[in-house]
């Protein structure tokens, strides 16, 4: 089960990553200024040479009585591939989309470059690039004119958009759908699509909810090469992923969410320990239930 | 090279014969009928020599306006086999001038151009009464068949080259929406007429308004200078030349293009077409206006909506017929009713992107852009509309006075209306049907916050013309000086609210982003 250790891939990227690891500290100690990244990097300073990206501290989201998200604490430094897992409903969505600025968080702070999401959300936007996961596309528009929008929307002028279209559409396999309504793809066409979108204004930052459901093992090992490269040199991916082998293949972090917690964060190597990340997973999630009372189907009907 | 390019028409025609008999039945039958129509109209013509020189002029221009038309709309519309396809000669190299102008030569051998210049040269005989109206009348054929054939051979290389792909579909949904809009005020107005009384009068003004139009200008300078207007039938002349002049650079800048522009195939794939995001500016709300431009024509939603425009005016007009209104009042009520709705249609714009507004708040698109591109489709349509639809209103009506507080009115009912939906839009949003649904599929909404929605702004909207059209009252029953007052009054008001409605939406938009995003969610 447990893949050869070679292919725990970050190719040009260095093996050894700076650990991002939850903060220790109460939430309320990490406040969005300057100051507060430098003493969070130093604190963390096994190789503090990258600076915090990402800070997520003390982040909480109710939904009436369901508390999706209770505290969640993340640091993701520059150049992380950062992965994000959790059983359905673990508040993985939430957590991103609150980062994103698309939920308004109940407490806590999240700084993307050392800006508040919340409190500048404009200046902070423009760092980010963002996949989400169950929202529509403005479909009722060509590939091309998808991409156009997007990089317009993000104040990048019509010619850079167009050629920088044309170089998504081929590094994505999309060249020949570019003319098509985006309503007519197909569910891994449009992953790639949206994905493709949210690299248009080449962010500091990747937020990427899902990426790879329902897109075809080439394509993803394109996007992942492409991904990998952009994280190389210099870009940050936070993503989230059912695929537990998939992400302790990609990532170099790792973090593990349950019910609205981080039960677990850092390096993979750090977090699954000796055995596979699946182990650890199922070990944490404690999501393994005894088959027991489901004799009903051992006896067969007929 | 004319030469061969005509011989090589007139072989294509004849070889139509040989493909199958029954193809040489079909041709047989048009040739039967154009005969037969040349015939007819031809000895109408003869006959109209005799006849009230008025009565004469306008019949023709208004005939002749028609055939102008026809000769435009039927190759779009059928999408004639253009057998002479200028992309066809890509590979001789000839000269673009020569080429141009011998596939127009051949253009003019056609069934359709030859009763065309059979029936303009009887028009000569019409007015062949004094020296000066014959002359005209003979130049007038000339300028007439070749401008014709100039319309047609463009209309149908459009056909072929522009209009064979998907994008065909949205330029024709264009023409069809600008048809409808354009038609159907005219046909209520049209309906108001006491044709036994005066129908002629009523033709005679149609037919001087087109006689000032490329369609009539060309038809109507032999009966001008008959009546004795010898000033205007110049000035038509110099119009009708100018535009077959213009239709020939046109045609000339055409077929450069063709030549170099591979044959489009069926898929739409076209690297270079953004649509409508070519027209517009390259900013945050120029694509959203050229975005909510596209899907006004491609989403059944918004198509649906604009239904209630043409219908909207008869829900007026119904009761005030039985509460005998006059007719000429009653051509005042369709274009303040349908700027009315079509300032309203916005008010819940918001929800019809559903959850993919996301796009808008994770770029970090400021409210006021998001506003303001969204009033695009509406202002593209309603500004042209009020310009048009106010002359027409007025010309019905029949007192030119009435014109100031007809715009005021109308841009105030258009201009507020868009203003208050940029507000409730951002605000207010509720329910409607997913894209991709059935637009006739309306969620059940709870509370009824969609109806109160609806509801007032269509009633703010009135409030807030209520001045105007107080003014324009005392401007119609009175001292016609007060449609001055309706008219500033009007305009003013429509483009405060206008600004404060954008202002004030896209600061709602700006700080309730992510509840906008969480009701797209939610439903």
């Amino acid at each position: 089960m447990a893949p050869p250790q070679e292919e725990v891939v970050a190719p040009a990227a260095a093996p050894k990553r700076p650990v991002g690891r939850p903060a220790a500290t109460p939430p309320s100690a990490a406040p969005s200024s300057p100051a507060a990244t430098t003493e969070q990097r130093t604190e963390a300073a096994d190789d503090g040479a990258h600076p915090v990206v990402l800070s997520i501290s003390g982040l909480v989201k109710q939904f009436g009585d369901t508390v999706a998200v209770d505290g969640v604490d993340l640091e993701v430094r520059r150049g992380s591939f950062y992965g994000i897992v959790g059983p359905n409903g673990a508040g993985k969505t939430t957590t991103l989309s609150m980062v994103t600025g698309l939920l308004r968080p109940d407490a806590g702070s999240i700084t993307v470059q050392g800006v508040d999401v919340w409190q500048d959300p404009a200046e902070a936007k423009r760092a980010i690039g963002v996949l989400p996961d169950r929202l529509r596309l403005f479909d009722r528009l060509t590939g091309s004119q998808l991409l156009y929008y997007s990089g317009v929307l993000r104040g990048l002028d019509p010619a850079t958009v167009k050629s920088r279209t044309a170089d998504l559409a081929r590094a994505f396999g999309l060249d020949d759908a570019l003319g098509r309504l985006v309503s007519d793809y197909s569910a891994g066409m449009t992953k790639k699509i949206a994905l493709a979108a949210a690299l248009i204004h080449s962010p500091r930052l990747l937020i990427l909810d899902e990426p790879f459901e329902s897109v075809d093992p080439v394509s993803a090992a394109n996007v992942i090469e492409i991904l990998q490269r952009y994280v190389a040199n210099g870009g940050t991916v936070v993503l989230s992923s059912h695929g537990m082998d998939f992400i302790q293949r990609v990532c170099d972090h790792v973090a593990i969410i349950v019910q609205g917690k981080v039960l677990a964060a850092g390096s993979v190597d750090e977090v699954r320990g000796t055995g596979t990340l699946e182990e650890r997973f199922v070990e944490l999630a404690g999501g393994r239930k005894s088959a027991e009372g489901m004799e009903w189907l051992h006896s067969f009907s007929d | 090279m004319v030469a061969q390019l005509l011989r090589l028409k007139l072989q294509l025609t004849l070889n139509a014969f040989r493909r199958s008999p029954w193809r040489l039945v079909g041709l047989v039958l048009a040739i039967a009928v154009g005969v037969w129509i040349v015939v007819l109209a031809s000895t109408g013509l003869v006959a109209l020599r005799g006849g009230d020189p008025e009565v004469t002029r306008n019949l023709l221009v208004l005939a002749g306006s028609a055939v102008v038309l026809g000769f435009i709309i039927l190759p779009l519309v059928f999408g004639v086999d253009d057998q002479l396809d200028p992309r066809a000669f890509s590979l001789f190299g000839l000269p673009n001038r020569t080429l141009s102008a011998g596939l127009l030569v051949t253009a003019l051998v056609s069934v359709p151009s030859l009763v065309l210049a059979v029936l303009a040269a009887s028009s000569v005989v019409t007015w062949s009464r004094s020296p000066l109206p014959a002359v005209l009348a003979v130049v007038s054929a000339v300028l007439g068949v070749l401008l014709c054939a100039l319309l047609a051979r463009i209309a149908t290389s459009i056909s072929a080259s522009l209009l064979s792909t998907r994008r065909a579909k949205e330029v024709m949904g264009v023409l069809g929406l600008v048809l409808i809009i354009a038609v159907a005020p005219a046909i209520i107005a049209l309906t108001t007429v006491d044709w036994q009384r005066d129908g002629f009068a009523v033709l005679g003004r149609v037919a001087d308004i087109l006689s000032w139009t490329p369609l009539g200008a060309v038809w109507s300078f032999p009966g001008d200078a008959a009546l004795g207007g010898i000033a205007p039938a110049i000035v038509k002349l110099l119009l009708t030349a100018a535009t077959i002049a213009l239709l020939w650079f046109a045609w000339q800048a055409f077929v450069a293009r063709l030549l170099v522009a591979p044959e489009r195939l069926g898929t739409g794939r076209d690297s270079t077409g953004l649509g409508w995001f070519d027209l517009l500016p390259g900013s945050p709300s120029g694509a959203i206006a050229a975005r909510s431009m596209t899907y006004w024509l491609r989403d059944p939603r918004y198509l649906v909506s604009l239904v209630i425009i043409p219908i909207a005016p008869f829900i007026f007009f119904v009761p005030m017929l039985v509460a005998g209104i006059p007719m000429n009042v009653l051509a005042l009520v369709p274009l303040p009713v349908v700027c009315w709705f079509l300032g309203w249609l916005l008010h819940n714009d918001l929800a019809f992107d559903s959850t993919a507004v996301w796009l808008h708040v994770a770029s970090g698109v400021r409210g006021r852009s998001d506003r303001i591109g969204r009033l695009f489709p509406v202002l593209l349509i309603g500004i042209p509309l009020i310009a048009v639809g106010s002359t027409l209103s007025i010309l019905f009506y029949g007192d030119w006075d009435a014109l100031p507080s007809m715009i005021g009115v109308s841009t105030c009912l258009l201009f507020s209306g868009a203003g208050i939906a940029s507000f409730v839009s951002a605000r207010f949003p509720y329910p409607t049907s997913l894209p991709g649904d059935s637009p006739f599929q309306q969620p059940q909404v709870p509370g009824s916050s969609g109806m109160s929605a609806q509801f007032l702004s269509l009633l703010g909207t009135v409030l807030l013309t209520i001045p105007a059209g107080w003014l324009a009252v005392l401007g119609l029953t009175g001292e016609p000086n007060w449609n001055f007052g309706a008219l500033a009054v009007g305009a003013g008001t429509g483009i405060l609210v206008l600004a404060i409605g954008i202002f004030a939406g896209g600061r709602v938009f700006d700080r309730r982003s992510p509840e906008i995003v969480g009701f797209a969610s939610s439903h």
